[in-house]
């Protein structure tokens, strides 16, 4: 597949990279030579020094034989313009990111539509999507769901065995950190499945004698009906759904932060420190938010407010290293969700390790979301999304396959392959290594390490 | 971190591909019932290194760094010619190993300087892995690597980067395992046309492979040990083999373009190729005047051929010879050496400075001049309408250094090693020295004085050879990726 990305920020930086990764056609336009001359000499793209609005940049690009053009340069105009642009002169299928909520209402989606551009894409909004869903779900670290919700794939951080400094979190205790996958199989059943875990760094796929140890990220694959064993199990039964949260920093992304949770929270605190601004946000968010005019490290302020009492602190201001300490304290003083904005990728993993519950990074999730609505659109593409180093795909069983003639143990996957569930006429549920597969059944495959294409012959 | 693992998976992949091209001559040699199994030990032997590599290789970490390339790149270049000396040797016809490892370096980095004396008496098998040599060498082995195989894997943007000619790199395709099936089909589609003409001008069909092989790698190696002239006295010959010398001359990337695309426009208005010509045009009639006017035995058709023949045979770096040009007037001997020195364009099978260098270094000298009068001006460097960059004109300057450097040092230790006093020719003299140092940087062939095309190089000592075989490589890979790996910061780690 050709594809046009224009603008080398970090959503199209990131995009190309896992594009190219992808061993896609990636051309990349951008009008700063420095920045692309990095890049080229690192991945393996086409990169071309042009104003991504210029039409002759666009020919240059060969955009007319693209079968997707994505405008991710910070300039809302300019997205919508070049977007436009390479519409007319032939490219398939256009993408633009925007920063006006207004865009974004169903009834825009016609307007744009006639003016050539597809989709469009508002990073701030998929943001607060996914602070609501971790509010939610506060004990789940991400989740991901798959046909319609009824499967899902969720990533939980085991508890160290005994915090140091910290004040005790849980008092329940986690009954998976210390066994291996065999004994928790023996004890609990099999309505989960672990199907990789996260150990410094490192994605591993695990086998029936690995054992699950503290400070783990695992990456369970469960039905919706079985979710709460799964948090019963890790200990984080005292987890309910976040029902009031503070929030520092009054920017767009907490305004629309502040519109999601709106409608599952009791309350909302926002803190602010620009009076200017705290009078503009009177007018944006419901009565439900409480705006405070106060620096987010004014602990005064903080527990005048009832800083203790907080389920959850997200802190969304436009400074990393504030946003990270914000919560780093938070957690000491026992607040059990934190949530942090980092723009900055460098810290993106420092933040990792510092035990922030969720980490918020508007280009990535633009470009992941830009990466699945591709892999959507894309019919010979089994991959459904990418967690790093491993790819989650979707196979669906073809009648006479390889997976139909025996169980599943005795298969012989390649390492790093581990089949999470399936879905059979309809209904969802786990795949063991007892199971047999069957013609159209459609199984969902955590695979590391590019093993995803080795897969075909098992499944075709 | 040096991932040594996946630099043995590649190199492994990459021996693969030598026995290949070598059971391809054993293969020949069968063909013309020569019965040599000269072939076969190195066969053997590089597909046992090969699986040794893959083996080696198993599970190696995905990641390829830029140090992990350089060392690819100039690894493979050695090993391919350690393993593809060993015919030479087996032969005979090569007397040790310094001779038969200058041979096949000669053939990979496709200079076509050459220490076997009488061609006509070598089996055609030999012949043909000579030529090969060269037409893998021209277009780079790690290039045509990633061209055959479906995909490479990893890395191969680190590859490209170590190996490819040029300051300035275009890409045809976003992915550089496309982008290098298109360049190599121009290379292909060029030398069968190279083929079909030189046969439809008379030549046997062996001939007319070998030489058309070593005419657009721009190598120099042939299946005679006479001139051109003297051996097949076919104008029509010579005329065929000027023009695809020039051709390959040309930056691939822009033959594509025009070719392919139908861009006739952009290849008339680059402004490398606009070098190229001018050097070609003048070159060329500054020797046909010379000799018309001073040596006016030859008729003027017969100089104009010879000169186009020579000056384009030195300036892309391929070395055949129709005359002896060492005979000619001593005026233009410089203009024959700058011409080995410029080279033809970057992105071609030739070796040299590159044409687009001094189309580059020509535009910093009009700049400073300008800055001269006017020391506010902003005069950045274009060409083709592109800004060049600071950092690339910065490397550029540093490698007009580095090989003015590397020529002067050459000529130095050749000097120094000199020739065995008991030979034809015991003298050593200091520009012969020059000559054969700059003709081995710039992979030309021929040299000055006695090395011209008429003798072989088989005279020199063992450590002058391996000398010659060093400049040969550094000069082919563009001196940086092998001197690289001799700095202390290359193996420091972290």
């Amino acid at each position: 597949m050709k594809i046009v990305i224009a603008g080398a920020g970090a959503v199209g930086t990131h995009l190309a990279r896992m594009l190219s990764n992808d061993r896609q056609d990636v051309v990349l336009i951008d009008a700063d030579e420095g920045r692309l001359f990095r890049l080229g000499s690192e991945l393996d793209i086409m990169t071309l020094v042009k104003q991504p609005s210029s039409i002759q940049g666009l020919k240059d690009a060969e955009v007319n034989r693209a079968d997707l053009f994505i405008a991710v340069t910070p300039n809302v105009s300019e997205n919508l313009t070049c977007a436009m642009l390479a519409k007319q002169l032939g490219a398939k299928h256009t993408v633009a990111r925007v920063d006006n909520y207004e865009y974004m209402k169903p009834e825009s989606l016609e307007l744009f539509k006639n003016m050539g551009i597809e989709s469009l894409i508002y990073p701030e909004l998929l943001a607060a999507e996914d602070i609501k869903a971790s509010a939610r779900y506060s004990w789940v670290r991400q989740m991901w769901e798959f046909n319609n919700g009824e499967l899902l794939l969720l990533s939980v951080k085991m508890h160290d065995a005994n915090p140091i400094g910290e004040k005790e979190i849980s008092n329940k205790e986690n009954l998976l950190v210390g066994h291996t996958l065999k004994e928790i199989g023996m004890a609990h059943g099999h309505n989960f499945h672990v199907v990789a875990i996260k150990r410094d760094g490192e994605t591993i796929s695990p086998y029936g004698d690995e054992k699950i140890l503290p400070r783990d990220l695992v990456f369970f694959m469960t039905t919706k009906e079985n979710l709460g064993e799964i948090r019963h199990l890790t200990g984080k039964d005292d987890y309910p759904a976040v029902k009031n949260s503070l929030i520092i920093g009054g920017g767009k992304l907490s305004v629309r932060a502040c519109w999601k949770l709106e409608t599952i929270h009791d309350g909302i605190k926002l803190i602010e420190p620009d009076r200017k601004r705290t009078e503009e946000l009177q007018s944006l968010v419901s009565p439900k938010t409480m705006i405070l005019e106060g620096e987010g490290y004014d602990m005064d302020l903080l527990n005048d407010e009832g800083y203790g009492n907080m389920e959850a602190l997200i802190a969304l201001t436009d400074n990393d290293q504030q946003n990270i300490l914000a919560c780093v304290a938070a957690r000491r003083r026992g607040i059990r969700k934190t949530i942090a904005q980092v723009e900055n990728l460098d810290y993106f993993d420092m933040a990792n390790d510092l035990d922030i519950g969720t980490i918020i990074n508007k280009k990535l999730i633009a470009a992941s979301h830009i990466y699945r609505m591709l892999l959507k659109g894309d019919v010979d593409n089994v991959k459904m999304l990418t967690i790093g180093n491993a790819d989650v795909a979707e196979f669906v069983v073809k009648p006479g396959s390889k997976v139909t003639k025996k169980p599943v143990m005795d298969l012989h996957f390649p390492y790093g392959v581990n089949i999470g569930g399936m879905s059979r006429d309809g209904k969802s549920m786990l795949v063991s290594g007892a199971t047999q597969l069957q013609a159209d059944d459609k199984v969902v495959v955590f695979c590391i390490d590019n093993t995803l294409k080795k897969l075909d012959k098992f499944f075709k | 971190m040096i991932n040594w693992k996946l630099i043995a998976k590649i190199m492994g992949f990459l021996l693969f591909i030598e026995a290949g091209l070598l059971m391809l001559c054993q293969f020949v040699s069968w063909i013309y019932d020569e019965g040599v199994k000269v072939f076969s030990p190195a066969i053997v032997l590089a597909l046992v290194l090969g699986v040794v590599g893959v083996l080696l290789g198993r599970h190696a970490g995905k990641k390829m760094g830029r140090k992990d390339g350089y060392i690819v790149v100039s690894m493979v270049w050695v090993l391919f010619t350690l393993i593809g000396m060993s015919p030479f040797l087996l032969d005979g016809h090569v007397p040790d190993v310094a001779s038969a490892f200058f041979e096949t370096m000669s053939g990979f980095t496709s200079t076509g300087a050459t220490i076997i004396d009488d061609l006509d008496a070598m089996p055609k098998g030999l012949l043909f892995w000579r030529s090969l040599t060269q037409w893998i060498g021209g277009i780079g082995i790690v290039f045509f690597t990633i061209a055959i195989l479906p995909a490479f894997g990893v890395g191969e943007v680190k590859l490209f980067a170590a190996e490819s000619t040029g300051p300035l790199h275009d890409k045809v395709h976003p992915r550089i395992s496309v982008a290098a099936k298109w360049i190599g089909g121009v290379y292909v589609m060029l030398t069968l046309l190279c083929i079909l003409s030189l046969m439809l001008c008379g030549m046997p069909a062996f001939d007319a492979v070998n030489y058309s092989l070593c005419t657009t790698a721009t190598g120099g190696y042939g299946t005679h040990s006479a001139l051109i002239d003297d051996y097949y006295h076919s104008p029509a010959i010579e005329y065929v083999l000027i023009f695809f010398m020039f051709i390959s001359g040309v930056n691939y990337t822009l033959i594509y373009y025009t070719i392919l695309k139908g861009k006739v426009k952009k290849f008339f208005s680059d402004a490398e190729l606009k070098a190229y010509l001018v050097i070609v045009l003048g070159a060329s009639l500054i020797c046909t005047l010379v000799l018309v006017l001073v040596d006016s035995a030859q008729d003027v058709e017969a100089s104009i051929r010879h000169s186009l023949f020579t000056v384009i045979s030195l300036q892309t770096t391929t070395g055949l010879a129709t005359v002896d040009y060492t005979v000619w007037p001593v005026q233009l001997m410089p203009v024959l050496l700058f011409v080995m020195f410029a080279g033809a364009s970057s992105g071609s099978t030739s070796g040299g400075f590159k044409c687009v260098r001094l189309s580059i270094i020509y535009r910093v000298l009009k700049n400073e001049f300008t800055r001269i009068l006017h020391p506010r001006a902003v005069t950045p460097v274009r060409m083709n309408g592109n800004i060049v960059p600071t950092n690339v004109v910065q490397m550029l300057l540093a490698f007009v250094a580095l090989f003015v450097c590397s020529l002067f040092l050459g000529a130095f230790v050749l000097a120094l090693s000199g020739v065995d006093p008991n030979d034809v020719h015991p003298n050593f003299d200091y520009y012969e020295a020059f000559g054969i140092a700059m003709s081995s940087i710039s992979n030309v062939g021929p040299g000055m004085g006695y090395y011209g095309p008429v003798h072989s190089w088989a005279i020199l000592s063992p450590v002058a050879k391996f000398v010659c075989s060093f400049l040969m490589l550094i000069g082919r890979l563009e001196i940086f990726p092998i001197i690289i790996l001799f700095t202390r910061g290359f193996w420091k780690k972290g």
